[in-house]
């Protein structure tokens, strides 16, 4: 075997001598090229991420509409990326537009025509960058999809695909990531816990509370069902794949190889995704006395979520502390939710954003001096003698990313509602999306067609 | 309830010649007591109401009796014991009781009396559950009915049975020891009721060890209440927000002093009885056994407060306090019961732990 292999790499080399011989190549093309690789290998880890979105709102809703749920994912993430590529992109990263307005919208580069490879001092090929920032404009519109699971028209799917993709998340982006009014201000948001996490958990709010509750879920007296997901190993998974899709998320927005630091972000991030498992559980135990799965899954989640935005930023304390607060925050937040009668059926709300907002703010916390000098954003933290001033610049950004995410799904949405309708008729919602949008079920053994559910 | 209103409760019970009458007396009896439980200690409501399930019952196994007569059966061919097993066995029956019952009958000399005997009481035991779902008992979801061939059987095969359920104590066969453990004659020959419970305690003698396997049989059901001294209601549902005091609490405690009277061969079937008897054999502290009745009391008083709705013709219970019954004063009582319950709880816990070894 050994010996084969050995004649036929001399045999190679003999056939094509160049390869052995070819002149070096400069540092600056082999640091490209370093980057250009991990780049694109995170990227593709945030599009696996849509396995987990997958798996998770499936797992987590109920088996006649598995097909439709799952499905609905792919469709989407097709249509937003030509979407994103006609006019998403150039809205975040463009730069044809005055100073002015600049500030608030990036114009430029529609209908992405990319050049075939790095030129002369880039740091990446920007194919690679943007296959990298369109795989997280999916996963902000994946976790809007939890606010529609399980009732809405599949056609609303659709125009909220088109919207989302266009004028909705990539406005945010370019606020803080494109060189916007809010990246000058200095807002931390390394991976995006406002930018991805609040903008879709700010969509899914406003559906659901256009959708109102799923049939079944609220009695007459204001308490509520339980509705269970129809596979908790589905979600399970889903947590799994998330988690590893996230190390693309977090240590790939460092958009470098360079000197290592992002294997210090990938740090950080497995500590806060521990500490919100770990959490939740505990604390489901201790408040409900049993120790719920779900909210268990949904922890891991919430702490990777806040994480998100501040683990270049903090100590390996801090993303712990982050991470073990997020998943504490999460059990209080969906009970919250629940009891104000929003129905979330995969906490998409409390996961993405409660656990949100906290990471953002805990930017404002915890963000030591030489972190923040090292991403060159912003500055230290309340704790680190930052005073309060990064902590205001992070609650600003919350709060106005999060109102014209909401503000801008809520009218949208409002508006197809009253054009075309939002939710399915109650006997569709019955028989199930998978029958009624699509016509067979995604579990066509366990259901009969006869709709009689 | 004065004794005069009694005797003509119980004067009214005896003249009823179907089951209507008897559903009739049930259902005004039933509106009384329930107006009245807010004016009277909740003891003596308690002992009214079970006074009144007896003699309904009573009275609805007499009806059983004539109407086989009548149907040419004969009168019974041998004394018999009527048992009662769960909260009628314990006389702490709710509004909403459901029936577990079972026939034991004296032993057949021949295979041709076992064989007449065991068709008597075959049909005595349908005409009797007939007789009591039209009063309003819901049948036992769980099979342990005089109408289970393996719950109507004469003494010998009775106490064969004991012996063979200790002598292979299943998680199964320990439920039923368990429930027998709460058995008393309602109507009959008490006598042949006796004489299965000494069975059932001199095989305890013998194997002490099955305490420990009823213990870990009722771990499953745990106080209601978190580590924070909090009270863990009901997250979903119509009663969500509420208590479900029957599983979370009541259950709980029976098994709990259920099991330190049979380990003490104290034959007592109803909670504060064997709380008593286990104070006077001081296997509890006074102190103890305060706390231990007045924390029960409570619950059966809440337990009384449970929702009932009528479905058919039958009351059913769901065993939880609803949000809105559960005032601050409640709550606040309920939280000491909940901890003493789950204090004892532990202490039996660890006890066995010592005495047996983990597992």
């Amino acid at each position: 075997m050994v010996k084969k292999s050995l004649i036929a790499l001399g045999a190679l080399l003999v056939l094509f001598p160049t390869a052995a011989f070819a002149e070096d190549p400069s540092a600056a093309t082999l640091n490209m090229g370093l980057n250009a690789l991990w780049i694109l290998i995170a990227g593709v880890l945030v599009l696996l991420m849509q396995g987990g979105f997958i798996l998770l709102e499936t797992g987590s809703t109920r088996m006649k509409n598995a097909g439709h749920v799952a499905g609905k994912t792919i469709f989407t993430v097709g249509l937003c990326s030509l979407i994103y590529w006609a006019v998403g992109y150039g809205f975040s990263f463009g730069t044809e537009a005055a100073a002015g307005l600049n500030k608030f919208i990036g114009i430029g580069n529609f209908f992405f025509d990319p050049a075939v490879a790095a030129g002369e001092g880039e740091n990446y090929p920007t194919t690679i960058f943007f296959v990298f920032q369109l795989a997280f404009a999916a996963v902000s519109l994946s976790i809007a999809w939890g606010g529609f699971a399980e009732r809405a028209k599949l056609s609303s799917y659709l125009i909220y695909t088109i919207l989302f993709s266009s004028i909705i998340y990539p406005v945010i982006a370019h606020w803080i990531w494109g060189g916007g009014w809010l990246a000058a201000d200095g807002a931390q948001d390394y991976a995006g816990s406002t930018v991805v996490h609040l903008t879709g958990a700010m969509g899914a709010l406003a559906a659901t509370i256009l959708l109102k509750p799923r049939i079944g879920k609220y009695n007459k007296d204001g308490s509520a069902n339980q509705i269970a997901g129809h596979n908790q190993v589905f979600s399970a998974l889903s947590v799994l794949l998330l988690w590893v899709g996230w190390f693309g998320f977090n240590a790939g927005s460092a958009l470098a190889v360079g000197d290592g630091f992002f294997g210090y972000v990938a740090f950080n991030t497995q500590l806060g995704a521990a500490g919100g498992a770990v959490a939740a559980l505990l604390v489901s135990w201790m408040f409900s006395g049993k120790a719920d799965i779900p909210t268990m899954l949904n922890g891991a989640l919430a702490g990777l979520v806040a994480i998100t935005a501040s683990c270049a930023y903090v100590e390996p304390w801090a993303a712990v502390v982050i991470g073990l607060i997020a998943g504490v925050l999460v059990y209080v937040s969906a009970k919250f939710f629940e009891k104000i009668r929003v129905d979330d059926p995969i906490s998409a709300m409390s996961v993405h954003g409660a656990a949100g907002v906290w990471g953002t703010l805990a930017n404002g916390l915890f963000a030591t001096k030489e972190l923040a000098a090292k991403v060159n954003v912003g500055q230290a933290g309340l704790f680190y003698g930052g005073g309060g001033h990064q902590l205001w610049v992070q609650f600003e950004s919350v709060v106005v990313c999060g109102a014209y995410a909401f503000a801008a799904s809520f009218i949208l949405l409002w508006i197809m509602k009253q054009v075309i309708g939002f939710r399915v008729t109650e006997e569709q919602e019955i028989i199930g999306l998978d029958l009624s949008e699509h016509g067979s079920y995604g579990y066509p053994e366990h259901l009969k067609k006869t709709g009689s559910l | 309830m004065s004794s005069r209103n009694r005797e003509n409760r119980h004067q009214a019970i005896r003249e009823a010649t179907d089951v209507h009458a008897l559903r009739n007396i049930r259902e005004s009896e039933q509106d009384r007591l329930s107006a009245a439980l807010s004016s009277t200690p909740v003891n003596a409501a308690l002992d009214s109401l079970s006074e009144l399930h007896d003699a309904l019952i009573n009275r609805a196994l007499e009806l059983v009796e004539t109407e086989l007569a009548r149907l040419g059966f004969g009168a019974p061919p041998v004394p018999y014991a009527y048992l009662l097993f769960g909260s009628g066995g314990r006389f702490e029956q709710t509004f909403s009781s459901d029936q577990d019952s079972g026939i034991v009958f004296a032993n057949p000399e021949t295979a041709q009396e076992a064989e007449t005997y065991a068709s008597y009481f075959r049909k005595f035991a349908e005409t009797a559950v007939e007789f009591l779902i039209e009063l309003g008992y819901p049948p036992c979801e769980g099979n342990v009915i005089s109408t289970n061939p393996e719950w109507c059987l004469p003494l010998r095969e009775w106490e064969s049975k004991l012996d063979g359920w200790f002598a292979e104590p299943s998680w199964e066969n320990v439920r039923y020891l368990l429930i027998i453990a709460d058995g008393r004659a309602v109507a009959g020959d008490a006598g042949l009721a006796d004489v299965l419970k000494n069975r059932f305690f001199t095989d305890m003698l013998q194997s002490p060890v099955i305490v420990r396997r009823m213990m870990e049989n009722t771990l499953r059901h745990k106080v209601l209440v978190g580590i924070f001294g909090q009270l863990l209601r009901e997250r979903y549902g119509e009663n969500a927000g509420g208590l479900d005091i029957k599983y979370g609490a009541y259950i709980p405690m029976v098994n709990l002093f259920r099991l330190l009277a049979v380990q003490a061969g104290i034959r007592e079937t109803s909670t504060l009885g064997r709380i008593a008897a286990l104070a006077h054999e001081k296997k509890l502290t006074l102190v103890e056994a305060e706390q231990a009745s007045s924390a029960f009391t409570l619950l059966l008083r809440m337990r009384l407060l449970t929702a009932v709705k009528t479905e058919g013709s039958q009351w059913i219970g769901s065993g939880k306090i609803p949000k809105k019954q559960l005032t601050k004063e409640l709550t606040h009582l309920l939280k000491k019961a909940l901890k003493f319950g789950k204090r004892m709880q532990r202490r039996v816990e660890r006890e066995m732990q010592d005495r047996f070894g983990g597992r």
